[in-house]
């Protein structure tokens, strides 16, 4: 029996190679991912092998802070104690290590390396072989105004030994005589980033704070192992200095893991989007198989007939799904290669740049993709196999594929059931019972939705063409075609109406956000013009830089605000740093108690919502904590009600004062002195701040619009993943399709002889195509806004107040599945304009 | 004789090559005449529906050629043929006439509806009255016995007035009763009506109804015969096949 299953189904390559198609493209993104990210891991697993090769230990304070969404920030690490370090028996060399934000300036003034890009590193060169950077060409920097730079960076920047080069970092904005170029390791820059070199004590009071830098590499003489030199060194250490070692296998090890977290949480991205693309090519391989096993009714119940039983049916549907998942998700799997390199680019194009060398292929990930895609096509395979084998013997003496839907009752029964618990887990969700019940809903609803399908199909169908019905006998034939078998149209409906239901939602997500954040800003920001620092990657605007601009005489007023990382009340959090001398009118905070502008250096001001359900009153103390390990007791002075931008707590830039904790504005807002024009205005503010590399100068609207479309970043992002989603789904119209004018080519045929023309026929196929995208479209975006309203609601308290419709997105999405639906229909209809008219009529 | 509906002159059809090589037609010159009923006949594989498919322009001769009315079809682009038999030719075959999801109405009006034009909604009337189906005109093809999808079929070849009307065994699924209903229809279609009809039968009894037979045998016209009765043709059937 299982020969014979493969040979009818090798009989029937164009099946095979159609159903495939999906499986290929779903078991594609999977092992695209699977590559990409342990392409990925390996680069990064090299590169600290390789940068931590001559360290054996290393120094790090012991004062840190974990950050809210993982990572930590450290204290620094006193360059006092380098010389107890230097002095342990078994220390070859030592040196200090940095890497804090530092901005190259080019030649024509704009800063090397973009917004959004890589993350522009400054730090340390120095001639101890425990040091990172191998020099290229020049030589060491040595004093204040010399400098050292990354090879790309020289390259990018037209830099050559002996120029002046201007930085930015902490401390301001400084020129440098460039003295030599190196490399990190063996390459010319680790993932794109930039780095500008000091030497130690420069680049301490520079990049960080004076005296300080952010740990110590130390290189054994090779008479102990590691990890007695580490004993040996922590032993030398003065512990009032709070200091830990480690050694050169922890801390690659460690920094690995770093890495190996963030690579992580971007493969469970993908792998969440390539799980959607593979669950939607399975309802494309279900549908595939419920048709032909359709269309194969008469010789299915011809084999019944003549003595095959219900299994043997049964086995031969199953062992064509078995040859099409196993070929199907090796074909998949060459596919991932090129993906990979995909997802590369596509990460690139919104700014996250990642160095990749040699593609990672482990054979693991190419069994997983193969059992994976395998047991998905089997599963899909699974009910139309089922049914197959129920075919009564005398189907055989029938005409044409017919198709029954089960029973209609239980389907109801159950799809209500199925709604009703979805519908009562998004209640309970957006009564803020728990945040996984959306999830819980969103699954209900979709699915309902789908077990809904096949008893809708025909009157959406039909609602859907009476436009086209309307024009032309055509029309309503294609009409009628989409309408006549409701569990095909249904299938063929699902992947596209889940692809555009989370298009459509996400993009009602981001529209809200959008909305909720210009409003917050236009509230809050009363300002004339903002200089605003890159949001992603750290550093920002020096602290000073808010003071220089206030004593600009075409300014009347200026305020910095920044974002710190500080241990408040037990736990790691962000908090809104401002200057209250200067905010008032700039920086509104939407006071419920207390005085924003008489916020003391000792002071906090807190949420309301915070402030009520712990119980704190003004004038109770909170503890803060700051990086270096500064405790500080912060008073309540007043609460507030925040709206998504200032987070929970606000603190004064004070509070910071005498600590070696980095400060940086995010944001200075200005206001104008009357009269001044916006030209002057622009160039008054333009000589202090981007002429410098320091920030992005913009006018309110600018700034509100800027601040406002950050979103579409990531929503641009999810678009290109879902992409692969809405392929598939498109695959799918294409397959159902050209399976139907198979099937129905002897109509065509007779079509053609009493006179139907081949653009008529081409415009009934196009017509059914599209009555079947803009269906899965309509009934997708009508979902999606649901749902978008769902997460809203959900997601209220945490500062996403008001719904707003992406109509704009909304309209794009019905006229791209306008569009696609004509485009699936293209090779479907030249099949059908080139049915055999004689053929299609003298086969009986 | 009457001037010529349509017309094959020394049409030959040839099917594949060298030894394999068929004539299915060969050498074959024929008129239909306006206003009659012609019958072909003749044994399986003699050419009978080759003959039919290539007068009403469905497939294309190897040489000669044919004519519908005054026009010549070997000239004829794809758009220009399919226009013709829109409007000039009608179609009955013998199963899966209808468009399975068109009703009994839309599937008579098709030919029409294609073309976008309304049709003589009188004489539309009166064929439908003359098939009797009027009460199921709302009817999808599965809703109807294999006759009356047949005379649906009649009256779809008739409702656009064409010059002439091809049959290949309309009758060959039905019962001789039911049968015999549609080829009555047929008759009057030509009798009563003045339309013009081919059809191609295996059945005397059949061939009885029309005006004239034609006999081909080995894709050459074998004979004729008009004024047709079942024994004559039965006779000349024996006669042929010798
Ligand atoms: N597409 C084709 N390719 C090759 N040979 C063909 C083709 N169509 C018909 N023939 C051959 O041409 C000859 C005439 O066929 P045709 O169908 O015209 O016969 P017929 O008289 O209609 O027969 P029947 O009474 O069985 O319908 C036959 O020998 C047939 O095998
Ligand atoms: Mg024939």
């Amino acid at each position: 029996m299982f020969s014979l299953s493969l040979k009818m189904s090798l009989a029937r390559k164009g099946r095979l190679i159609l159903t495939s198609l999906a499986i290929i493209l779903g078991t594609g993104f999977l092992s695209g991912t699977f590559i990409f990210s342990d392409t990925l891991s390996r680069t990064f697993d090299r590169l600290f092998t390789d940068v931590f090769r001559d360290v054996d230990a290393y120094v790090r304070s012991t004062n840190f802070i974990e950050v809210p969404f993982g990572g930590e920030q450290r204290a620094g690490t006193p360059i006092e104690a380098l010389d107890s370090v230097l002095a342990v028996p078994g220390v070859k060399d030592a040196t200090g290590d940095i890497q804090a934000f530092a901005r190259i300036i080019g030649k024509d003034g704009t800063p090397l390396g973009s917004d959004n890009g890589p993350p522009t590193f400054g730090g340390i060169a120095s001639a101890s072989v425990a040091g990172l950077w191998n020099i290229e060409d020049g030589r060491l920097p040595n004093g204040p105004s010399e400098m050292v730079m990354d090879r790309s960076s020289a390259e990018k920047g037209d830099f050559v030994v002996g120029d002046t080069v201007r930085v930015n970092a902490q401390s301001g904005s400084r020129e440098f005589t460039l003295v030599g170029i190196a490399n990190y390791g063996d390459i010319s820059s680790p993932g794109g980033a930039t780095f500008a070199l000091f030497d130690q004590q420069t680049a301490s009071e520079f990049l960080l704070k004076p005296g300080f830098v952010d740990a110590f590499l130390i290189q054994g003489d090779g008479t102990m192992t590691q990890e007695e030199l580490a004993t040996a060194v922590n032993a030398a250490l003065n512990p009032t200095l709070k200091l830990e070692t480690l050694t050169g296998a922890q801390i690659a090890e460690e920094t690995k893991d770093q890495i190996g977290a963030v690579v992580g949480f971007l493969s469970t991205f993908l792998t969440i989007f390539s799980l959607i693309a593979l669950g939607i090519g399975c309802f494309v391989i279900y549908n595939v198989f419920s048709i032909t096993t359709a269309q194969r009714l008469r010789e299915n119940a011809l084999m019944r007939a003549i003595g095959a039983s219900r299994k043997q049916v049964t086995t031969t549907v199953i062992v064509e799904a078995l040859i099409i998942g196993v070929l199907g998700s090796i074909l998949g799997f060459v596919v991932g290669i090129g993906l990979s390199r995909g997802l590369s680019a596509l990460l690139a194009a919104f700014g996250v740049d990642i160095p990749t060398s040699g593609l990672a292929i482990r054979g693991p990930r190419i069994a997983t993709t193969i059992i994976v895609g395998t047991l998905v096509t089997l599963f899909s395979a699974v009910f139309p196999a089922l049914r197959a084998g129920r075919v009564p013997p005398l189907a055989a003496m029938r005409d044409t594929a017919f198709e029954r839907i089960g029973s209609r009752k239980f389907r109801f029964v159950i799809g209500a059931v199925i709604a009703v618990i979805g519908v009562a887990a998004h209640v309970a969700a957006a009564a803020g019972v728990n945040d996984w019940l959306l999830g819980v809903g969103v699954v209900c609803v979709f699915a309902a939705v789908i077990i809904y399908g096949p008893l809708i199909a025909k009157p959406v169908a039909l609602m859907l063409g009476a436009p086209l019905a309307r024009r032309s006998v055509t029309g309503a034939m294609a009409r009628q075609n989409a309408a006549r078998n409701p569990r095909r149209t249904a299938g063929t409906v699902a992947p596209v109406l889940i692809g555009v239901a989370l298009v459509t939602a996400f993009s009602a997500f981001a529209a809200s956000v959008r909305s909720e954040i210009r409003s917050v800003i236009g509230d809050q920001f009363g300002g004339d013009y903002a200089i605003s620092a890159p949001q992603n990657g750290f550093g920002g605007l020096p602290i000073a830089l808010s003071d220089e601009v206030a004593a600009l005489p075409e300014v009347q007023q200026a305020t910095g605000l920044g974002f710190g990382t500080v241990e408040l009340d037990g736990e790691g959090r962000f908090v809104t740093v401002i200057n209250p001398a200067t905010a008032s009118g700039l920086v509104d905070l939407n006071m419920v108690q207390g005085d924003q502008s008489k916020l003391s250096a000792n002071g906090v001001v807190v949420s309301n919502n915070r402030a009520t359900t712990e119980g704190w009153n003004l004038g109770d103390t909170l503890e803060m904590k700051f990086v270096d390990g500064t405790v500080k007791d912060l008073v309540i002075e007043g609460t507030f009600i925040p709206n998504g931008f200032f987070g929970s707590y606000v603190i004064n830039r004070e509070a910071f004062a005498g600590t070696t904790n980095s400060l940086f504005d995010s944001i200075i807002y200005v206001v104008m002195k009357d009269g001044v024009s916006e030209e002057d205005a622009r160039a008054a503010l333009g000589a202090v701040s981007e002429q410098r590399g320091l920030g992005t100068l913009q006018s309110r609207e600018e700034f509100i619009d800027a601040q406002a479309d950050q979103i579409n970043q990531i929503l641009g992002l999810i678009y290109g993943l879902l992409a692969l989603s809405i392929v598939i789904a498109v695959v799918g119209i294409v397959i159902t399709l050209l399976l139907s004018v198979f099937e129905r080519r002897r109509e065509i045929g007779l079509l053609r002889a009493v006179g139907m023309t081949r653009s008529q026929v081409r415009f009934t196929v196009v017509g059914e195509s599209v009555i079947t995208s803009m269906f899965g479209a309509v009934v997708g975006v009508v979902l999606g806004i649901g749902e978008g309203l769902a997460l809203i609601g959900t997601l209220a308290d945490d500062g996403i107040a008001a719904f707003s419709l992406p109509l704009g997105s909304t309209i794009v999405i019905l006229i791209l599945a306008f569009i696609i639906g004509v485009i699936a229909a293209v090779y479907p209809a030249r099949r059908a304009t080139r049915v055999d008219i004689m053929q299609a009529i003298s086969t009986t | 004789m009457t001037q010529a509906a349509a017309t094959a002159t020394a049409a030959s059809k040839i099917y594949g090559s060298g030894d394999s090589e068929v004539r299915a037609l060969d050498g074959v010159t024929i008129a239909f005449e306006k206003g009659k009923f012609t019958a072909i006949m003749g044994p399986s594989g003699s050419g009978k529906s080759t003959l039919m498919h290539c007068v009403a322009g469905l497939d294309s001769l190897t040489s000669g050629s044919v004519a519908i009315g005054d026009t010549q079809l070997e000239t004829l682009s794809d758009k220009e043929l399919t226009t013709l038999r829109r409007e000039q030719v009608g179609f009955i075959f013998q199963a899966f006439n209808l468009i399975p999801t068109l009703n009994a109405l839309e599937n008579i009006m098709l030919p029409l509806s294609l073309g976008g034009q309304e049709g003589d909604m009188q004489w539309i009337n009166t064929v439908i009255d003359t098939i009797g189906l009027r009460d199921r005109l709302e009817h999808r093809p599965s809703e109807l016995s294999g006759g009356q999808q047949q005379r649906v079929a009649v009256a779809r070849a008739l409702a656009s007035k064409p010059s002439v009307i091809f049959a290949d065994e309309p009758t060959g699924n039905l019962d001789s009763k039911t049968g015999g209903e549609v080829l009555g229809f047929m008759r009057r279609a030509v009798s009563d009506l003045g339309q013009t009809i081919v059809m191609v039968t295996h059945d005397a009894n059949a061939a009885s109804y029309s005006d004239r037979i034609v006999f081909l045998k080995d894709g050459k016209i074998a004979g004729e015969m008009t004024e047709p009765n079942p024994e004559k043709v039965l006779d000349y059937l024996k006669h042929l096949g010798e």
